[in-house]
C-alpha cells in the first residue's frame, strides 16, 4: 500500500474549505444574520471573482456543510456577504460564532445571473422572504453599475414587518428615484404603513416595457408559479425571466447528485435557470 | 492495441507475477455467489464468475472514505491524506469496464477532477475477462456488452486459451514479463469472432429502448411511476450494488474529544427519503418520485450531459431488489404504459 498526500494548493482538491474570518455580524431579524467574511489567503481572496446569484458552501468543521447564495455585489472586492437563516445544523451553528472567528468556504459555484445581458435594458427583481439574499447582490451590482441599466422595480414580499431583510436599506431606497422599490407583508403590524398581500398583488401598480424588461425571481417554491403567471400577464418574454432555485446542493461541483432537478444538477447548471430552461424541467417549478 | 495468445495454464504465473507489484482483487466464490475480494490464492481466481454481487467500484470509490482530518476550534484541515493503493482488478467483465468509464466522466470530468478518485483510478490496473449473458444480463441493450478501452488488458476465452488485447504500456510490460504468451494467427482471430458472434446471440430478452428521454418527459405523470413507488421498499440496494451510481453523502465525525475528527463520504441513494430533504421540506418526499428520479437520471440525466445512459445492463439490481423493480422492467412499462405483472 502506498498513500500520497494531497497537492498542498487547495484549488486542486476542490472539497478542500479555504479558511475565511468573520469581520462583522449584523441581526437583521431574530432568524436571519448577515455575515461578512474575508478569505485569509491573499491570493485566494484576490482571485475569487463571482456573478451575482452563485452560492458558496459555508463548512464548518465538525457540523458539516451548507449552500448560502453571496448578497454581496461582485463589484465588492475582498469579502463577501453571506444572510443566513438559523433553520439547521450548520446554519444555527453559524449563528452562534462571533466577530473574529474562523470558517470554511468552497465556491463560488454554479451559474449567476446574466449581468452583462441584462444591460441596456429594464429590470423586474421580484423576492418572496429569503429569497432577497441571492437577489440583493444583483441589486447592488446594478447599484453599483446603474447608469448601464433602465427602469428599475423590485418588489419583495416578506410575511411580518419583522421579517423584512435588509429593511433599513430598502426604507431609504423607497424614496430614490432610480429605483422603484415596493414592499409588503403578509401580516401587518401596528407599525406597519405599506401594502399589505402577497407580492404577486403588487404587479397591479407596476408598469412595464415587455419588449425591454428582463425578469429576475427568487423566493419559496410556492411563489414561482404565481409570479411567473403575473410576469407573463405582462408579456415578458420566458426567455428574459430568470428564476434561482434551493435544491440540497452538498459537493457544489456536479458530483455528489443531491441537487438534482429534471435532468439538471442545479449546483452546476443553474441555480440561476433561464425560465425557458426551467420551464422544461421537471420537478423544477 | 495490439494481441497476445495466452494460454489458460499461463494465468496463474501472470496473477502472481502482478501479485508482485499490485494487490490483486479478483472475482471468487462466495457460498453459492461470486464477489469481488483481495485474492490470495490465484486458483481461487474464477474467470468464469457469471456476476458478483457488489461490483468493483468500491475500489475506487470506496463505501466510506475520509477526505480530510480537521480540527475545530480552528477550523482548520489538519491533514488531507488519501489511499491510493496500486491494485490490479483482474476479470471484470466488458459491462463493468464500461461503468468504470461512466463514472470517469463525472469524477475526471472538466475544471473540478476528484482527487481521491483520480489519484485511486490512475493506480489502479484493469484486467478484462469475456463472460457469457446470465438470464438477468442486459448490457447489449446499451451497447456495452463490448469494450475497446478502459482496461489495460483484456481476455477473450477462446477455448484452451485467451485472445489477449493489450492496450497500455504497463499492461504489455505486464504480459511480457509474466506471462509466455504467442503472436496471434488468423485462426486465432477467426475464433475470437466466433466465440464474440455466440456471446451476441446468447441473449435471451430484447428491451426496446428507442425514444427512453422523450418518454420519461412525455410520460412523466404516467401511473406507472405510482406503481412502481407503491412496490418500492426504499432500501437503496439498487444503488449499492449499481456499478454506474455515484451519489454521495458528505458528514463530519468527531473523535471521542471533540476537538478533532474528520470530514467523511459515503455511497448514498436517491432512494432514501431525505436525499432531496432541505431545511424547509423535502423536494421527492413520496417513494414513487424517488423511483421515477433514479430512472429519469440514469436514461436522461446523465445522458443529457454525456450522451450515454448511466447503465450498463450487469443485472446486479434485477437481482438485488426485493420488490423486483429492475431496468427492463421499467423500461418495458415506460414503452406500454403497462406495469407487467
Amino acid at each position: 500500500m502506498t498513500a500520497s498526500t494531497l497537492a498542498s494548493p487547495v484549488q486542486l482538491n476542490p472539497y478542500r474549505p479555504w479558511p475565511a474570518r468573520i469581520t462583522s455580524i449584523i441581526d437583521l431579524t431574530p432568524q436571519e444574520k448577515l455575515f461578512e467574511l474575508r478569505l485569509i489567503d491573499d491570493a485566494t481572496r484576490d482571485a475569487f471573482d463571482f456573478e451575482a446569484g452563485q452560492f458558496v458552501e459555508l463548512s464548518l468543521f465538525g457540523v458539516g456543510e451548507a449552500p448560502i447564495s453571496i448578497s454581496s455585489a461582485p463589484s465588492k472586492q475582498g469579502f463577501i456577504e453571506l444572510c443566513i437563516r438559523d433553520s439547521g445544523d450548520v446554519t444555527g451553528a453559524m449563528h452562534a460564532k462571533q466577530c473574529g472567528d474562523i470558517v470554511g468556504l468552497r465556491g463560488p459555484f454554479g451559474r449567476g445571473f446574466p449581468f452583462q445581458e441584462m444591460k441596456g435594458h429594464d429590470v423586474l427583481l421580484v423576492a418572496g422572504g429569503l429569497g432577497i439574499a441571492p437577489l440583493k447582490s444583483l441589486i447592488n451590482h446594478i447599484h453599483d453599475d446603474r447608469h448601464e441599466f433602465g427602469k428599475v422595480t423590485i418588489l419583495y414580499g416578506a410575511r411580518t414587518p419583522s421579517e423584512i431583510l435588509f429593511r433599513r436599506q430598502f426604507e431609504m431606497w423607497q424614496h430614490r428615484e432610480d429605483f422603484d422599490l415596493m414592499l409588503t407583508v403578509d401580516r401587518p403590524d401596528e407599525t406597519w404603513e405599506g401594502e399589505v398581500g402577497l407580492v404577486t398583488k403588487l404587479f397591479d401598480k407596476i408598469d412595464l416595457d415587455p419588449d425591454n424588461t428582463y425578469g429576475a425571481l427568487c423566493g419559496p417554491p410556492v411563489m414561482y408559479k404565481y409570479v411567473i403567471a403575473e410576469m407573463r400577464k405582462k408579456d415578458l418574454d420566458v426567455d428574459k425571466i430568470y428564476v434561482s432555485f434551493e435544491r440540497r446542493m452538498k459537493c457544489g461541483i456536479g458530483k455528489c447528485g443531491h441537487c438534482g432537478v429534471g435532468h439538471q444538477y442545479v449546483c452546476v447548471d443553474g441555480p440561476v435557470f433561464n425560465y425557458w430552461e426551467a420551464m422544461n424541467l421537471q420537478e423544477a417549478i | 492495441m495490439f494481441f497476445k495468445i495466452i494460454a489458460k495454464d499461463e494465468v496463474p504465473d501472470l496473477v502472481r507475477g502482478i501479485a508482485t507489484e499490485y494487490e490483486v482483487i479478483g472475482p471468487q466464490a462466495k457460498g453459492t455467489a461470486f464477489v469481488f475480494a483481495p485474492l490470495k490464492d490465484p486458483a481461487d481466481l474464477r474467470l468464469d464468475y457469471d456476476m458478483t454481487i457488489l461490483p468493483a467500484k468500491r475500489y475506487i470509490l470506496p463505501e466510506r472514505e475520509t477526505l480530510m482530518r480537521f480540527s475545530v476550534e480552528d477550523n482548520e484541515v489538519v491533514e488531507a491524506e488519501l489511499d491510493a493503493p496500486r491494485r490490479a482488478l483482474f476479470g471484470l467483465h466488458p459491462c463493468d469496464v464500461n461503468s468504470l468509464l461512466l463514472m470517469d466522466n463525472v469524477f475526471l470530468d472538466g475544471g473540478d477532477p476528484d482527487p481521491y478518485y483520480k489519484a485511486r483510478r490512475e493506480n489502479t490496473l484493469i484486467i478484462g475477462v469475456s463472460c457469457m449473458p446470465a438470464p438477468t444480463c442486459f448490457c447489449d441493450a446499451w451497447g456495452t456488452d463490448e469494450t475497446h478501452r478502459g482496461f489495460d488488458i483484456f481476455l477473450t476465452d477462446i477455448g484452451d486459451s485467451y485472445y489477449a488485447s493489450i492496450s497500455s504500456v504497463r499492461g504489455a510490460d505486464l504480459v511480457d514479463r509474466f506471462a509466455k504468451g504467442r503472436d496471434i494467427t488468423a485462426e486465432d482471430t477467426a475464433a475470437f469472432q466466433e466465440r464474440s458472434a455466440a456471446f451476441k446471440a446468447a441473449f435471451e430478452h430484447e428491451i426496446d429502448t428507442s425514444q427512453l428521454p422523450v418518454l420519461l418527459d412525455a410520460k412523466y405523470d404516467s401511473p406507472i411511476w405510482q406503481e412502481f413507488g407503491e412496490m418500492c421498499l426504499a432500501c437503496g440496494a439498487c444503488s449499492t450494488v449499481c456499478p454506474t451510481c455515484y451519489c454521495f453523502d458528505v458528514h463530519d465525525e468527531l473523535d471521542a474529544d471533540q476537538k478533532h475528527g474528520e470530514r467523511v463520504r459515503t455511497w448514498d441513494s436517491c432512494q432514501f427519503k431525505d436525499f432531496a430533504g432541505v431545511a424547509h421540506g423535502n423536494f421527492r418526499d413520496s417513494r414513487a418520485s424517488r423511483v421515477r428520479y433514479r430512472y429519469y437520471h440514469k436514461q436522461w440525466g446523465y445522458l443529457s450531459r454525456y450522451e450515454k445512459v448511466l447503465c450498463v445492463g450487469c443485472g446486479r439490481c434485477t437481482r438485488a431488489c426485493k420488490a423486483d423493480i429492475n431496468p427492463p422492467r421499467v423500461v418495458r412499462a415506460l414503452q406500454t404504459g403497462v406495469v407487467d405483472r
